[in-house]
This record gives C-alpha cells, sequence and structure tokens, in this order.
C-alpha cells in the first residue's frame, strides 16, 4: 500500500513538473538599468513581475555602475537575449556598449523603451532613432518635429521649441490609434488609465515609428491641448521597438503601475518586440472607458474561487467576479460541457444559505438564459423566498417554466 | 363610430380639400393646412404627450412651432416636477390653464380623446405603452429605438398596422436633406452595388461607481418608473442616464441604431428585412451601476450579400454616421448636414425621372401632422424602426452569448439557438404584460 502511495506521489510530482513545463519561458529579457531621473530602484522588480507573469519571458536585471564608476565590467551579454529592456537614463555608455546594443537591434533583438528611458543620451543619433521620440536634456527642433495628433491624423510639427512637458499625475484616457497593430489588436480603442505622468511636446527623428496610442494633455498648468503619443512601434534595422511613455513609478506602489491597461500594453509590446507577433489573450480585466481598473494582484482565479467570490456580492462593491463569470460563459459558448460545470457552481451559490441575495440576483439572471433543466428545480425552491421572487419569475419565465 | 374617427375623417377631408389629389411625393405646405390666420381650435390636432423629460419637451417644443397646427391638450409623466414644468409650457403657448396632466398612463389614454400622443419614455416601457397608444388608435410619434427587446418590437408592429394608425419614429435624420440625398445616390447606384457599409454610433460613457441608495425625490413615482423592469432601490440614476443600464436600455448602441443604422437601410432598400448572421463583441464597463458596453462592435450579414459593421465611433476609420461603399465609391453621412464621397462628383448627380425617389420630408414634426391629416404613411414608419432597432438588438444577443447569431429575417427567429431565443425578450415584472393587439 505504502509502494502504491510513493508511485501515485511520484507520478504527481512528475505530472506537476510537466504542467509548470508547459509555460517555461520562450523568451530571454534584459533589463537594463542602474541610473534613472525616476526611482529605478522601485520600477525594475515591478517591470520584471509584469513580464514573468506571462509567463513567457524570463528576465535578468544588468544595474550599470553609479555616476563615474567603472564601465569595465558592465558587459552585457546581448547575444542572449530576445529583449532589451531600457530603464535607464544616466551617464553615457561607453563606445562598445553603445556600438553593442546599436548591432543587438540592427540584428533583430526587440526593445523595450520604458517611459523615462527615452530621456537618455539626446547626442546619440542611433538611440533617439530607437526611440523615435523624446524630451528634456536640451532636445529642440534640431533633434527632429514634435509628434502628435490632430483628428485621425499623426502631425509632424517642425516648429521650434525645446522637447518634454509634464504636468502633475492624473487619470487620463488613452486612445487606441492602430486597432490593427498586434500590440494593439483587439483592446478597447478608449480605456481609463490611472493615475500617471503624462508626457508631452516630444519630438524626435520619429524614423520608421508608428504611434500606437495618443492621450490627451490638457492645458491645465500649461499643458500643450493636444493628443500625444503615449505608445509607438519602431523598426529599426531587424529589430522592433515598442516605446511606452506611460508607467511613472513612483516609490514602486505608483497607480499607473498597477493598471491593468499600463500591465497589459507592456506585456503585449513586450512580446511583440521580442518576437513579432502577440499570443497573449486580452484579458478581461482590461479597463475601458468606463473606469481605471488597478490590478493589485494579477493571479488569475479559477471558477470556483470566482463563485466563491461572487456569493459575497453587496451592491456598491466591485461586480468584476460576475463581469468575470459572464465572460467565462461566452467563453464557453458552444460547449455544452462546460457550460453545465458553470452552471452546477452558480446553482451551488444559490443553494449556499450564506451566499447574499443580491449575488444571487445576479446569477439568476444569468441562469434566465443560459441555463438547463439542471438548474430549474433550484430556483423553483428559491421562489419561497420574497427577496428573490421577481428574479426568480423573470428567470423561470424566459426559461420557459410554467 | 366614434367621436374620434369621425374627427379624424373631418381633418382628412380638411386636407384633401386643400391639396387636391394625394400624389407621391407629396410636401403638404403647413399654410395650406393652416388655411390661413388662426386655426380655430377644433380644427388643430389634438396632441397629448406620454413623457416629458428633455426628449419629450425638444419634440413638442417643435410641434408648438408648427403655429396653429397642434394643441396639446394632455401631459402624462411619473415626475410630478417635470409635469408641472411641461404643463407652465403647454398653459403658456395655449394660453389659458386647462391642459391636463396624468401621473399614469392608463387613465392618460383612458380618459383623453386625442388625434395624436408623441411618446418619448425609457425604453423598457416602450412596448407596453406603444401598444396600448396604438390600441386606443392614436396616432402615434415614437421617440427611437422603439423596443428594448425583439419580441416587444414585433408586438408594437402588430399594434400599430392592425390599428391603423399613423406612425412617425422620431428617427428624423430621414427628414435632413444630407442623409436623404445620401441614401437616394446609393440606392440608385451612383457608388454601384453596394458591398460594405459602416455604421458608426457613439463611444460609450465613462462609470460613475454605484452611487448609494437615495431617497426618492418628491414627485417621483419610482414604482411606476421602473414598471416592467426587476425593481430596484433608487440611486439617484433616472432621468437621461437610463439608457447606460441594460435593464431599461442597450446603451449607445440601441439608443443610435434607429439613426443610423435606419440611414443605413434606407439606402440600400434593407428597411423591410434583417441580416441572416450576426456576430460580435463588446467591452463592458468592470464596476459599478452602468452595466452597457461601452465598446461594440458588430458584424453582419444579409441575405443580398451585404456586410454591415456597426461599431462605436473610435474603432471605424471615419468615425460616427453612415458609410456606404459600393464597388465604384462611397459615401458618407453623418449629422451636421455632413456628406462626403470618394469622388467628389459623385454629390453632383441628378437623380432622373425614372429612378427611385426615396420619400422626401424637410420638416419631420410637420410631415408627421401631414399624414395624421392625410392618412398617409409618415417618413419614418413602424417597421423599418423595428428592422434597425432588431440588427442592433440581435448584435446584443451575440456580445451577450459569445455566439454567431443566425436569424430567419421573415419567421424573426433565431435559428438553432434556444439559449439565445431567450435573449430575444426580457420578462416583465409583475403584473405588467404587454397589452393583446
Amino acid at each position: 500500500m505504502k509502494r502504491v502511495l510513493n508511485i501515485l506521489l511520484i507520478i504527481s510530482i512528475i505530472l506537476l513538473i510537466f504542467t509548470d513545463c508547459k509555460k517555461s519561458p520562450h523568451y530571454r529579457a534584459l533589463i537594463i538599468t542602474g541610473q534613472n531621473s525616476t526611482d529605478w530602484v522601485a520600477s525594475t522588480p515591478v517591470l520584471k513581475q509584469i513580464l514573468e507573469k506571462t509567463g513567457i519571458f524570463e528576465c535578468s536585471i544588468l544595474i550599470s555602475p553609479t555616476p563615474g564608476g567603472e564601465w569595465d565590467k558592465f558587459r552585457p551579454a546581448w547575444d542572449k537575449y530576445n529583449l532589451v529592456v531600457l530603464n535607464y537614463n544616466g551617464e553615457k555608455w561607453p563606445e562598445t556598449i553603445r556600438n553593442g546594443f546599436i548591432s543587438y537591434v540592427n540584428n533583430g533583438g526587440g526593445v523595450l523603451v520604458y517611459h523615462s528611458a527615452s530621456i537618455a543620451f539626446p547626442d546619440w543619433k542611433e538611440y533617439n532613432e530607437i526611440c523615435g521620440i523624446s524630451g528634456w536634456d536640451n532636445r529642440s527642433e534640431k533633434d527632429g518635429p514634435y509628434i502628435y495628433f490632430r483628428g485621425n491624423r499623426m502631425v509632424l510639427d517642425s516648429s521650434a521649441g525645446p522637447a518634454g512637458w509634464h504636468g502633475e499625475p492624473r487619470e487620463f484616457e488613452v486612445r487606441i490609434r492602430n486597432t490593427e497593430h498586434p500590440v494593439t489588436r483587439g483592446l478597447p480603442v478608449r480605456w481609463m488609465h490611472a493615475k500617471d505622468l503624462l508626457y508631452a511636446r516630444l519630438r524626435g527623428p520619429a524614423k520608421n515609428m508608428e504611434v500606437l496610442a495618443t492621450a490627451y494633455c490638457d492645458t491645465t498648468g500649461g499643458g500643450t491641448g493636444r493628443d500625444e503619443p503615449v505608445m509607438m512601434a519602431i523598426t529599426y534595422g531587424k529589430g522592433r521597438v515598442f516605446h511606452t511613455t506611460l508607467g511613472f513609478p513612483g516609490d514602486g506602489t505608483s497607480p499607473a503601475l498597477q493598471c491593468a491597461g499600463f500591465i497589459t500594453t507592456l506585456q503585449r509590446g513586450a512580446e511583440w518586440a521580442a518576437s513579432g507577433k502577440v499570443t497573449q489573450p486580452v484579458p478581461r480585466d482590461f479597463p475601458t472607458v468606463s473606469g481605471v481598473v488597478l490590478r493589485t494582484e494579477m493571479k488569475p482565479i479559477t471558477l470556483k474561487e470566482e463563485i466563491e467570490n461572487l456569493a459575497k456580492y453587496e451592491i456598491g462593491m466591485s461586480t468584476r467576479y460576475y463581469t468575470g463569470l459572464q465572460d467565462r460563459i461566452k467563453k464557453a459558448a458552444g460547449d455544452p460541457d462546460k457550460l453545465l460545470e458553470i452552471e452546477k457552481m452558480m446553482v451551488k451559490l444559490l443553494e449556499n444559505d450564506k451566499a447574499t441575495i443580491e449575488s444571487k440576483k445576479l446569477v439568476l439572471r444569468e441562469l434566465s438564459w443560459m441555463g438547463t433543466d439542471y438548474c430549474i428545480p433550484t430556483i423553483k425552491k428559491l421562489q419561497e423566498n420574497a427577496e428573490l421572487k421577481d428574479e426568480v419569475d423573470f428567470a423561470l419565465e424566459r426559461l420557459g417554466v410554467k | 363610430m366614434s367621436m374620434k374617427s369621425s374627427r379624424r375623417k373631418f381633418l382628412k377631408k380638411a386636407a384633401s380639400a386643400v391639396t387636391g389629389t394625394l400624389v407621391f411625393p407629396y410636401i403638404i405646405p403647413s399654410s395650406s393646412l393652416g388655411l390661413g390666420g388662426e386655426t380655430p381650435p377644433s380644427e388643430k390636432i389634438l396632441m397629448g404627450v406620454i413623457g416629458t423629460g428633455s426628449q419629450g419637451m425638444s419634440n413638442m417644443r417643435s410641434f408648438m412651432r408648427l403655429k396653429d397646427q397642434v394643441r396639446f391638450v394632455a401631459l402624462c409623466d411619473v415626475d410630478a416636477k417635470r409635469l408641472e414644468a411641461a404643463k407652465a409650457v403647454v398653459d403658456k403657448v395655449n394660453r389659458s390653464n386647462d391642459c391636463r396632466i396624468y401621473g399614469d398612463f392608463r387613465e392618460f389614454l383612458e380618459k383623453e380623446k386625442l388625434d395624436a400622443v408623441l411618446i418619448a419614455i425609457p425604453d423598457h416601457w416602450h412596448g407596453i405603452i406603444y401598444t396600448a397608444a396604438a390600441n386606443k388608435k392614436l396616432d402615434v410619434y415614437g421617440e427611437k429605438p422603439i423596443c428594448r427587446t425583439i419580441n416587444d418590437g414585433k408586438v408594437i408592429v402588430q399594434a400599430v398596422k392592425k390599428n391603423g394608425i399613423i406612425w412617425q419614429t422620431g428617427s428624423w435624420q430621414r427628414s435632413e436633406a444630407n442623409f436623404h440625398r445620401g441614401a437616394e445616390l446609393v440606392i440608385n447606384g451612383r457608388i454601384g452595388k453596394v458591398k460594405y457599409i459602416e455604421v458608426g454610433l457613439p463611444d460609450g460613457v465613462r462609470g460613475i461607481g454605484t452611487p448609494p441608495v437615495q431617497e426618492v425625490p418628491e414627485g417621483l413615482d419610482w414604482e411606476m418608473w421602473l414598471g416592467p423592469a426587476l425593481k430596484v432601490p433608487y440611486r439617484g440614476v433616472c432621468h437621461w442616464n437610463w439608457r447606460w443600464i441594460l435593464d431599461y436600455s442597450g446603451g449607445q448602441l440601441t439608443d443610435w441604431a434607429g439613426h443610423h443604422v435606419d440611414i443605413a437601410n434606407w439606402g440600400t432598400g434593407l428597411e423591410y428585412t434583417g441580416p441572416v448572421e450576426i456576430e460580435g463583441t463588446g467591452f463592458y464597463p468592470y464596476d459599478g451601476i452602468y452595466n452597457a458596453p461601452v465598446e461594440y462592435d458588430i458584424t453582419c450579414k444579409f441575405a443580398n450579400g451585404i456586410i454591415m459593421r456597426i461599431a462605436n465611433a473610435s474603432r471605424l476609420p471615419k468615425g460616427m454616421g453612415t458609410v456606404w461603399y459600393g464597388d465604384l465609391g462611397w459615401i458618407h453621412v453623418d449629422r451636421g448636414n455632413r456628406i462626403s464621397a470618394s469622388d467628389p462628383k459623385i454629390l453632383e448627380e441628378t437623380i432622373g425621372e425614372n429612378e427611385i425617389h426615396l420619400y422626401k420630408s424637410t420638416d419631420h414634426f410637420q410631415n408627421f401632422i401631414d399624414c395624421v391629416r392625410t392618412r398617409k404613411e409618415a417618413i419614418a414608419p413602424i417597421e423599418p424602426a423595428y428592422r434597425a432597432i432588431s440588427t442592433a438588438l440581435l448584435g446584443e444577443i451575440a456580445m451577450t452569448t459569445g455566439q454567431k447569431i443566425y436569424w430567419d429575417p421573415e419567421k424573426e427567429e433565431i435559428i438553432g439557438n434556444p439559449n439565445a431565443s431567450r435573449l430575444l425578450g426580457r420578462p416583465y415584472r409583475k403584473p405588467w404584460t404587454l397589452p393583446e393587439v
């Protein structure tokens, strides 16, 4: 008997390893940081976590010397990586490093330019072409036109003036400008981004650059009143660059980094830069214009957990477990077994004395159209519950029960 | 014969007398109906209003603009404050204080002897009140979308037809020159054979979270406002903003389909049919009381092969409005008297005598009044309105179920999908039921 148990244990361990292997990373990413005008100590682990949550990235972190430090020891192994994430703006890299980086990109390496990284190296031509647009550090008309949107068109504005501006952090709406690009395909075209610094008055060579998304910079405090680019896709040599201006880190707990829209576009942009395609589905909590969605924890939840959380629902609480259940039902469309599995859990909620009345009301609305004979006896039993009477009548009528 | 129908005959006689033989298309100048000078009250169209909110008041003022042709004599609303405000407007115009007011439409319909009624109420009430008004043989100017569900729509259409009333949908774009012109150019083949249509409707609105339960404002009959919809406590969302909540509306999609989808159908002769296949995805708010989709992207196919995409404007290259794409070019129409084409020359084309001339009206409200007198069909009759909204409602079903929907536009049934078929209707909360036709 003990032997059998041992074998079972071994089998389950093997299974566990295999199921884990299924999600083994496809791409290796290198986050370069160490000097930055924003708090790189805070942002770097968050970037690593966001990328690794995809299950397709394995991230290493390379920290540069402090200003005036010994650059000899700073030797990125470019060839080992599919993606270089730039979270650096500081001292200019030595020439060998610069050349190494350019040949990495030229040869098809992916780059993710994150937030303040584009500010780096104002006098390094190739770097500015890789970033497409940038600001600050004495950049001006000599570095390229201002890029922004007027209506549905991208404007290249060569008028003179400094580059780079931001106001106070605030929530703002992001507007997708290319709905067919792999990074943005399938996303809501307008969504609320959590409190962040919106970069404006960016300018640069903008060669082979496509603006994927913009955000309106209102005129408060000297803002531009323009639709400013916030996400760009750039090709450089054989390499692909995803540049996001979003994600002001603050002390690392900034809502910008918790925004489901920021997280998702960073993940998708990273995959595209590394591979040219995006295999990640649009997460169901992607924000819309209706409001900001913060993701304080990013773990996907099971049906059982969803139902357990839904059972606690009271009006005024988040409806995310209800919309989550609705999404599950949509995804199971055409699969009666899967739908029945969901239905059984919904019925369990109805039978659960501890589940709230409000959660039962929501479940009854869904069952009214997707329920089978399985749910009917339970719903009939609820007829005695005065608080649920209208919803029970609603469900039974739709289910065709006399 | 009831007093009312003889009054109607009188009105019709009066109209024929001034217009002679009625030929299609016809526009009756208001002056010829007004008979010059002050019209005796007995020859004015007696109208009532159910729903004196922002849309109802706006429509009422538009009718009042047609001096001497219409007299409003009775108003009905579940909000006493709005009712009082509306009565003040009417009494001022009528230079009297005898405009009657009601809080319950049943009493209004029972007691009032009217020629026509203007109805502008939330969508979840349309089935019951439109049908009841038609059953009273009142001519109706009714707001779009004409129904919240396809099952409601079928009954309303039947009620309008069976009772032989004049119906005008509030899809006033039909009476605007640019929309008429665009549709007429398209239906006469000026962009060739239409293959694809894009309909851009507004993006959804920002959420407000879930406001706390609060005291129902004085004068508002909340129970009656909810009517057939599921009972919920009052949270301050009622007038206007009901349209972001699925119990009462389908959001921007259904609010606007009655305009731009209707125009799309008008230009392609799809007014009396529906799509055969419908697919769609929607983005729904993640939290809060507003739950209508804030983005939607629906693609449907008609039996003649035309593909129609209906989406919130930000998802479409040309944004708001209707764009017909034919094999020779495209035409885009939108509000603000906008019309544009792939080649500006298309817009200069004339329509020959033997070609199709779409019904012409230059004033949506005048057209209704004219038709009440002449008993001719109005420019925005019931069935095209029903077909336009049912396309959007089928899109809503596709988005809800996550499935491609197959629709039989003749039998008006979803094919082979019992679960989706249940979404064709919304059960009414007791004691409300749809009136028998």
